[in-house]
């Protein structure tokens, strides 16, 4: 209609292309399982106790714990390093803003390439962005675990009971269990 | 004169056609979803080579990314974009420095721009080209009413939202955005101040054509018209600085662009920039009772913002970012809130400019 006029989105193609998840197990038991934790209130006490039940109901090992300082960067290389030698699964969290629940799908995309299963934990508020970062990194359709919005005003008490309901999805999204990953 | 009549009716009809026509443009580019809500300048292949005479830099050097989205933009991307944004070309080179300046940013190349806090870039135009292209720094600074301005800061959001994809409601997740997130670009007022402009602050020689830039939450006046005392002008911006809503504890930030009168006074009075930085970087301490209160307190953390009284609400003094700019008409001034997670560069770049 108006084939002068230059569009302002078009630019070199983007270079996505899909991650291949990593292998998953049937189950968890002896699994060393690291826990990647923003700086969002509440995301560290949130996936201590997610490892903590991992630990008690489903036979985890060991777990190892890191956090990443900046909500706004992708994991940092050296981080991304120490899970991928140190850890048979990761649980990443708490996604509950535009920019971090962004960066944790793709921290647990970045996972999945090297080789590690991931679940990647979001609030339900962050449906839209958390899925636009998996398309746009070429895996549309990611899956990761959704709980309910808010988390960083949540007591002890409610935080445990929130990670009591999550653990059987991130539990399944970490291993064979998951109709929508495959072994 | 019935004839004179017939020939003006006839030139103002075939001008209505025209301008149908450019009001059919302007709504074809609002159907693609390319614009920010207000009209945008149809760009058309020439334009852009107009814009992209005037940098030295290739078409497709790529000068700004978002890694974690995979997204780039480069040169010619950016020129589209300031056409859109109604960029004359000469403004085209302090585009590009303000994104040289914004990819600086840690905020900027994270996941900045589709924070919940939805920030605005703020963009500070030291050196002549101030007044070559007519980049307001005196009365009503912040906008509106001013071509370079508005335009230089628009073409920055255009370029987040049509280049790298990032939209309201989708990428973007602001709960409540900044009013004027897109509009802050100001020079500063370097003929009143009575300090270094910021370029030559952090390292530029002065006089350069230069920009700084960080992200924004917001800004918010102080008016003291009522003193003429320093130590109880600073003790007005510290209450400001301190207030509780802006900590997002153990992080909080600010900076002052500061109208002419209050810079001349605390000049006058002995106060450097550094002075006035490290003054209120002391004294800018919220307690831990406040805190407390607010639902806020640090809970035994701690961390080298945190002593015996409180959370310290600058980072560092240095981090206290200082502008003047604004007409000398009435002592006012604003304090603006720095995106407090990752620090401000504290660099400017330099403009390029084709002469």
């Amino acid at each position: 209609m108006f084939p002068a006029m230059v569009d302002p989105t078009a630019g070199p193609a983007t270079r996505a292309s899909a991650t291949a998840l990593a292998a998953r197990k049937p189950d968890l038991r002896g699994s060393r399982v690291g826990l990647l934790a923003n700086v969002k209130r509440n995301a560290e006490q949130f996936l201590d106790e997610v490892g903590a039940l991992l630990r008690r109901e489903h036979g985890a090992a060991e777990v190892v714990r890191r956090k990443k300082m900046s909500i706004t960067d992708p994991v940092p290389p050296e981080i991304l390093g120490e899970l991928v030698a140190e850890c048979d699964v990761v649980v990443v969290g708490v996604g509950d803003c535009g920019s971090c629940s962004a960066s944790a799908v793709a921290d647990g995309l970045a996972l999945e390439a090297a080789g590690v299963p991931a679940a990647v934990v979001c609030t339900e508020a962050f449906k839209v962005s958390a899925d636009a970062m998996a398309a746009l990194q070429g895996t549309p359709g990611y899956h990761y675990v959704r709980i309910p919005h808010p988390v960083a005003p949540l007591t002890a008490g409610e935080l445990r009971e929130r990670a009591a309901t999550a653990l059987p999805e991130i539990v399944a999204t970490l291993t064979t269990a998951h109709p929508g990953i495959a072994a | 004169m019935a004839q004179a009549d017939g020939a003006v009716a006839t030139e103002v009809a075939a001008d209505e056609e025209r301008l149908a026509y450019a009001r059919a443009a302007i709504e074809y580019a609002y159907q693609q979803g390319w614009t920010d809500g207000l009209p945008v300048v149809p760009v058309t292949r020439p334009m852009v080579e107009e814009f992209l005479a005037q940098t030295a830099r290739p078409a497709d050097e790529v000068i700004a990314a978002v890694r974690h989205l995979n997204r780039e933009c480069t040169v010619e991307q950016a020129a589209v974009n300031a056409a859109l944004a109604g960029c004359r070309p000469e403004y085209f080179p302090v585009v590009l420095a303000a994104w040289d300046a914004l990819m600086r940013e840690k905020a900027v190349v994270g996941g900045g721009w589709q924070s919940t806090s939805g920030p605005a870039p703020l963009i500070v135009v030291n050196g002549p080209i101030r007044h070559r292209l007519g980049i307001n720094c005196t009365g009503g600074v912040f906008g509106p009413g001013f071509r370079a301005n508005a335009t230089i800061a628009r073409a920055i959001g255009l370029v987040v939202r049509n280049v790298f994809g990032i939209r309201p409601q989708e990428l973007e997740q602001a709960t409540q955005g900044v009013p004027g997130r897109w509009t802050l670009c100001i020079g500063e007022n370097e003929e009143e101040s009575p300090w270094e402009p910021l370029a030559a602050e952090v390292g530029l020689p002065a006089g350069t054509d230069a920009v700084c830039a960080t992200l924004l939450r917001t800004c918010e006046f102080v008016d003291n018209r009522h003193t003429q005392n320093p130590e109880e002008l600073l003790t007005d911006f510290a209450d400001t600085i301190s207030r509780t809503g802006a900590a997002i504890v153990p992080y909080s930030s600010a900076g002052l662009v500061l109208g002419v009168e209050h810079a001349q006074l605390l000049a006058a009075s002995g106060f450097t920039k550094r002075d006035v930085q490290q003054w209120l970087y002391e004294r800018c301490v919220r307690s831990h009772a406040d805190l407390e209160r607010a639902g806020k307190g640090l809970g035994g953390r701690t961390g080298p913002r945190i002593d015996e009284y409180g959370l310290h609400m600058l980072p560092s003094p240095e981090q206290l970012m200082i502008v003047v700019a604004g007409a000398r008409n009435a002592a006012m001034s604003m304090v603006v809130r720095p995106f407090g997670f990752a620090g401000w560069s504290r660099t400017a770049v330099r403009i390029e400019s084709r002469e």
